[in-house]
């Protein structure tokens, strides 16, 4: 089934508000970094910068991209900054824009983010040259919810060990989800979720919690099985950060009910609560006993700030809870996670020999 | 330590001063009152929040709070050879090295006693991630109280009345946990400092710009960006004072920073702060001149003293490494243009994907208007991979081809 829409508008951060896009009749598509496209970011941005944002930058130069409208640039970080001021430069006829994002969730960060998110809504009405109403995004935001729904229920088929095709279809079911119209997704979550789910195994591995930032590519989670673990649970922003369910229907005030939704949202280490220095520490903690991971595994992307200034206290607080943690780095690229298997088999090993 | 150093410092300047009228210079006077903010921020006796780069420092200093962005910590250790413990205390205790190296020898100094326990802290989301996060952990360290100043990236209605309302919560904030209110006369004795300091800055780097330059490659290093320290004081008034008169003494007499200049250089962002052979090099070798550095410059508006939060706020918005690049670019090539500039270093500061992220359309910026830059890799405040070598030899080939298109 095909659904009527005026065409993509790309975005590259889970702080979107995917359902403003929707109202205004696009689609919107997130910019995954995966490609085969050669390595040339490099010519723009420093290598030691976000592999990321430099892949997704190689993208744009080797012009992989399908037609975009538009493009959504979020200020969520150094490395976000620079991909848009490099995006630009490569594409300066593209129609872009740039939300602030505030770093803390205070109350009027979020009085300034509704600001954004509305500023959002009029510059895609003017793109398209179409009104967008009231209305409109609150029909938009219950199918998001919706699809959140969906997704968050085959999530527990997946923690439960019965959905087929374990980890790596969730996460394509999430790259789907990211990169197609919101009814095609609600369709086939519908019926993947009206089909029987599989048989739980008899040992379907050591429970493991996964958290990082960009972790798109279905075969690292296979990875992660092969080698003896069974995610329990995760938290991703190309994964449940992106999708996430809100059972609150949207109040007179659209902006500041988006607003609150994208910045209240399990957030990415770059968001913070003044008042609870380390709380992602906490929350990692939290998550993975509520899942009751035997070990957290915590995956980030090379030069990632946000993440690496933070992975201390993660560590501290996970050895404080007597709980073994893994961290990784790498590259968006199965190859470089493929590289530390050796490091994750061991791990899973002292794991189920602890157990 | 850094408390008898920044005491020894003072009494090493004053002595210097008292006996030898002959040795005043705006320098000295600068690096004199930077010294005696290090020693109240180690004095155990005054009210220290440590600080983001873009934290209004005047108004702070009228809330009778001493304040000070903490890579200044990091700047000094390198300044004094000291950094690299600090750096491999950091890592061992897991922060990554190939993050900023001003934050890692940070929280290694936090780590190890080095740095005041403050009152409060106060992070600024400009000019980078990394200088957020690691305000989060210093909170996080000290348990105390952390304020977030969220930097808007523009300059609009909304954004500037978002940023200015945030300021004076800050003030709020700030009474809350010294218990006293803001005295209004000392505010707009604060502001009237800033705005006479801001004068004569611009005078200063006005005088700067004259061919050949007054100033030498080390009269302004890290003045821009220092100065917002003092801002809101006498000191401030003194000092950028003293760099006018001198500059305009030096002009008059038609004196130049460096005797014989050839060749006129922009630096890039921040300077290499350990102990290096860069400047000496270029002045000697090649009697270039670095002119300019990038942070040396007063891209604000005068502080309207009625309307004090809304300047502010406009003023932490227009830092150059607040927005795109594209506005970063076009600061540098005004800067390029004022100066004359016959190139441009970049260090690119190694862990900065704020500012050496973008070092590919920097340098194409100003290609475009005829400059041409060199990126370096340095890691400024890490000495542990300095490849003095090799830098030499990529700077003599820098000049001998700029020299060249003479």
């Amino acid at each position: 089934m095909t659904f009527a829409h005026h065409g993509y508008i790309g975005f590259a951060c889970s702080y979107v508000p995917l359902a403003v896009i929707d109202a205004a009749g696009y689609v919107p598509w997130r910019v995954l970094p995966m490609s085969e496209c050669p390595d040339q970011a490099g010519q723009l941005l420093h290598d030691n910068l976000c592999p990321h944002v430099k892949r997704i930058i190689d993208r744009v130069l080797a012009d992989d991209l399908p037609q975009l409208e538009g493009m959504v640039f979020i200020n969520s970080c150094d490395a976000m900054r620079r991909m848009a001021d490099a995006w630009q430069q490569i594409r300066p006829s593209d129609k872009t824009i740039m939300l602030d994002l505030p770093s803390t969730q205070e109350p009027a960060s979020l009085a300034y983010f509704a600001q954004e998110v509305r500023r959002l809504a009029q510059t895609l009405a003017d793109w398209g040259d179409r009104p967008l109403s009231v209305n409109a995004i609150r029909e938009s935001t219950r199918r998001y919810n919706a699809l959140g729904r969906l997704l968050m229920q085959a999530n527990e088929r997946l923690r439960d060990g019965t959905l087929e095709g374990g980890s790596a279809r969730m996460q394509a079911l999430y790259n789907q989800a990211s990169t197609e119209p919101v009814e095609a997704s609600i369709d086939r979550m519908q019926a993947i979720l009206a089909s029987p789910a599989t048989t739980r195994q008899a040992d379907p591995g050591v429970p493991v919690f996964l958290f990082g930032n960009v972790l798109p590519d279905p075969e690292v989670f296979t990875l992660f099985e092969d080698c003896g673990a069974f995610i329990a649970g995760d938290d991703f922003c190309t994964g449940s950060r992106l999708f996430t369910e809100n059972a609150r229907e949207v109040a007179d005030d659209p902006w500041q009910f988006l607003a609150e939704e994208l910045l209240l949202h399990p957030p990415c280490a770059r968001t913070f609560d003044p008042a609870r220095p380390g709380q992602i520490a906490r929350d990692v903690l939290q998550k993975a006993q509520a899942c009751r991971a035997q070990g957290v595994i915590g995956y980030t992307l090379k030069f990632c700030d946000p993440y690496l200034a933070r992975l201390p206290l993660v560590r501290a607080a996970m050895k404080a809870a007597n709980l073994p943690v893994l961290l990784l780095e790498g590259d968006c690229t199965l190859r470089s996670i493929g590289q530390q298997r050796t490091r994750i088999e061991a791990f899973i090993e002292m794991l189920r020999e602890s157990k | 330590m850094m408390r008898q150093y920044f005491e020894d410092l003072i009494a090493g300047i004053e002595l210097k001063l008292n006996t030898d009228p002959e040795s005043h210079s705006p320098r000295k006077l600068y690096a004199l009152e930077i010294a005696r903010l290090g020693q109240r921020l180690y004095s155990d006796n005054e009210r220290v929040a440590w600080c983001g780069v873009a934290a209004p420092f005047d108004l702070l200093s009228a809330m009778g709070v001493t304040s000070c962005f903490v890579e200044f910590i990091g700047a000094m250790l390198a300044g004094t050879g000291t950094a690299d413990t600090f750096l491999e205390a950091a890592e061992q205790e897991g922060f990554a090295g190939d993050t900023c190296g001003y934050h890692r020898s940070v929280i290694g100094a936090a780590k190890n006693g080095m740095m005041p326990i403050p009152d409060f802290l106060i992070a600024t989301s400009c000019p980078c991630s990394g200088g957020l996060a690691v305000m989060e952990n210093l909170a996080h360290y000290f348990e105390k109280d952390l304020f977030v100043l969220d930097v808007p990236q523009q300059a609009t209605k909304e954004s500037v009345r978002y940023l200015a309302d945030q300021i004076k919560a800050m003030v709020a904030f700030v009474a809350n946990h010294t218990g006293e209110q803001l005295n209004e006369d000392r505010l707009q004795e604060a502001i009237a400092h800033t705005n006479q300091a801001r004068l004569h800055m611009i005078e200063a780097y006005r005088l700067a710009q004259q061919v050949p330059s007054p100033a030498n490659g080390r009269d302004l290093v890290n003045f821009g960006i220092a100065m917002a320290l003092l801002l809101g004081t006498q000191a401030a008034v003194d000092v950028s004072r003293a760099y006018r008169e001198e500059f305009a003494a030096r002009c008059r007499a038609e004196i130049s920073g460096v005797p014989g200049e050839q060749l006129r250089l922009m630096w890039i962002q921040n300077r290499i702060q350990f102990k290096n052979d860069v400047v000496k090099l270029l002045e000697t070798q090649f009697k270039a001149a670095i002119v300019v550095d990038e942070l040396n410059s007063i891209p604000w508006e005068a502080i309207d003293p009625r309307d004090p939060y809304t300047g502010m706020a406009l003023r932490t918005i227009s830092i150059p490494l607040n927005g795109s690049v594209q506005r970063r670019v076009e600061h540098l090539q005004s800067l390029a243009k004022a100066y004359r500039v016959d190139g441009a270093i970049n260090p690119c500061h190694w862990g900065c994907r704020q500012g050496t992220g973008a070092r590919g359309m920097i340098a194409e910026g100003l290609k475009a208007i005829g400059v041409p830059v060199l990126n370096l890799e340095v890691d400024c405040v890490d000495s542990r991979n300095f490849g003095e070598g090799q830098v030499k030899t990529r700077l003599e080939a820098f000049s001998e081809m700029l020299a060249g298109r003479l």
